[in-house]
């Protein structure tokens, strides 16, 4: 049966506790999440809000306390569930011995490819990632950007369904940031869905059509990028909305952000904006308040995590 | 392209133990172990100094022109079965140290979370890399001991094959202490720390080993019971020591089944916690 979501995440939860101590400390907390095939997501939050775990929960690097994962439909700790998955991850260590056609190489052996075709594969994404005269030197040669955009070709050569990268541009120069995203926005349409993990926003909001923000272990706002930050939005504020109407309101266009006893949905035009207050009536909900928007990403993030700070 | 993913565990097998074996090179561990194996062989060819003339052997200063060539044969078993203890105990502490960095190396941070998205199981990646490690070290110990068999083949124009049952022993005593590397290894990322509990459960061994002395001198039949107890818990190294050099003189051993499958099941468990600490274990 053909998966739904390319990530679909159930009450996911990870607590570590301290061996002696007993100490715990929730890093994420009741994660549900799901990513359509196909878009490119951001996940976004400040620092400790439990994003690279949550990415590791997904790729098993990290068992979770509570919750279910899924990629593509598959339990995500079976490993048949991670071959369609390509992984560059914050602040890699790849091994210095390797030469980058070499390091390209073995981790493409790994997800199952050939022979023959991963040393075609390996030098077209040299190339493409402009590092064609560099395949035979062993990567302790190699600068941070230079790192940066070979992790990215590992991360494509087995042509994976996900692409998941964490901090992407991490210690990448300007140009280099948009080689990057040249080479990302080039797997538009092709049926590519891309996870970026980041803590820049313009990044994001650039690149992506949908995005979540985690703060504190919990998700604090998803939704599409195009309604949260639309010139002009409506919010709409209401209680008493049944979980079962979430889908529908979603399917509408509409974000998303749960707050306590209350829940917020920002669309970008009036038409949805009826749209949603006709799901929520018809689901038994109470509109609270309706109010007109104005708000760039960097204002939603703002307030979506000083609100819940407040809260 | 369409790029076809095969699910073939061996290719991935084959994948991390070449990895290992580049590692192990780029990390000198390899050409190390090499060298001091190389060294070994050269000090034994300066110390041995054996000259040939008209069957005529002369080891260290002694003498056996005269003797008849059964007398010889002798004494080149001798000459075998002690050469392989020395050569078991040195390349057994070699390939320890040598095998020690390769577990904490794949754990470090930023690669162990890359290798462990790809479609493999978590003790498909510990055991390709327990079999790389023990592939670099069944090469090193191949070139050893064979190395010393033809020198002294060669020098004596006797070729005793019992020899080369140094070469599976060696492997078997270190493929089971490489468990204990392991493990320790997956526990602490320290490879210090597997050193030393490798070594110490290496002097361990010896000790226990003189059961036969020390339960005479123990005075409580409890002590004497557990005393015997960790006996049989620990890997044999001494026995296997000791049966190593009377299947080379004497072409059969007292008892080697029982240590064997002891020191097997040691490393069977030990390495098993090792995988369900790793499958446990966040990263």
């Amino acid at each position: 049966m053909p998966a739904d979501y390319a990530i679909e995440t159930a009450g996911l939860e990870k607590i570590y506790r301290s061996r002696f101590r007993g100490r715990e400390v929730t890093a994420v907390s009741n994660l549900t999440l799901r990513v359509p095939i196909g878009v490119k997501f951001g996940l976004l939050g400040p620092n400790g809000a439990g994003k690279t775990t949550f990415v590791k929960m997904l790729l098993s690097a990290v068992n979770p306390t509570a919750g279910t994962a899924a990629i593509f439909g598959q339990d995500a700790r079976q490993p048949e569930a991670r071959r369609p998955v390509g992984y560059l991850p914050e602040n890699h260590r790849f091994p210095t011995y390797l030469t980058g056609t070499g390091l390209l190489d073995f981790y493409a052996a790994l997800s199952g490819m050939e022979e023959p075709q991963r040393r075609k594969r390996a030098a077209e994404l040299l190339e493409l990632v402009g590092l064609k005269d560099w395949g035979d030197m062993r990567i302790k040669k190699y600068s941070k950007g230079m790192l940066q955009r070979l992790g990215l070709a590992q991360a494509l050569m087995h042509e994976p369904r996900l692409l998941v990268l964490d901090e992407p541009t991490d210690g990448v120069d300007p140009v280099g940031r948009r080689d990057i995203r040249d080479i990302l926005n080039s797997l538009t349409g092709t049926g590519v869905t891309v996870f970026i993990n980041s803590h820049l926003l313009s990044e994001v909001e650039s690149f992506c059509e949908y995005v979540a923000i985690l703060n504190k272990g919990r998700l604090a706002l998803e939704g599409k990028i195009s309604s949260l930050v639309a010139g002009r939005g409506y919010r709409i504020a209401a209680s008493s909305v049944p979980p079962e109407a979430l889908d529908k309101i979603r399917q509408i266009g509409a974000s998303i952000l749960p707050s306590p006893g209350a829940m917020e949905f920002q669309v970008s035009s009036r038409e949805e904006a009826n749209q949603v207050i006709d799901q929520i009536r018809a689901a038994g909900g109470f509109i609270e308040s309706l109010a007109a928007s104005s708000s760039s990403l960097e204002d939603v993030f703002i307030k979506t995590t000083r609100s819940e700070k407040a809260a | 392209m369409s790029i076809h993913l095969n699910r073939s565990r061996s290719q991935v097998l084959a994948a991390l133990i070449s990895d290992t074996f580049q590692e192990a090179r780029a990390r000198w561990l390899f050409w190390g172990l090499f060298g001091l194996s190389t060294l070994l062989v050269a000090i034994f060819l300066f110390v041995l100094r054996i000259d040939i003339v008209q069957g005529a052997v002369s080891f260290m200063g002694i003498e056996a022109t005269a003797r008849p060539i059964y007398n010889i044969r002798k004494f080149v078993n001798v000459s075998y079965s002690w050469v392989s203890i020395v050569l078991y105990i040195w390349g057994t502490f070699l390939a320890v140290f040598a095998s020690a960095g390769l577990t904490p190396s794949v754990l470090e941070a930023g690669r162990i979370s890359l290798l462990l998205s790809k479609p493999l199981t978590r003790t498909t990646l510990l055991m390709g890399r327990y079999a790389g490690n023990l592939a670099v070290v069944a090469l090193n110990h191949i070139y050893l001991i064979s190395s010393i068999w033809i020198i002294i083949g060669l020098k004596t124009n006797i070729w005793e094959p019992r020899f080369l049952v140094a070469i599976p022993i060696s492997l078997f005593i270190f493929a089971v202490l490489l468990c204990v590397v392991v493990l320790i290894g997956v526990v602490s990322e320290s490879a210090a720390l597997s050193v030393m509990v490798a070594v110490a459960l290496m002097l361990i061994s010896t000790i226990l080993s003189q059961r036969g002395i020390v339960v005479k001198l123990l005075d409580s039949q409890w002590s004497r019971d557990l005393w015997l107890a960790f006996y049989w818990i620990v890997p044999k190294i001494y026995d296997f020591g000791v049966a190593m050099k009377d299947i080379i003189l004497y072409d059969h051993s007292a008892d080697w089944f029982t240590p064997a499958w002891t020191s097997a099941a040691f490393g069977i468990a030990v390495l098993s916690g090792a995988i369900y600490i790793f499958k446990r274990r966040d990263f």
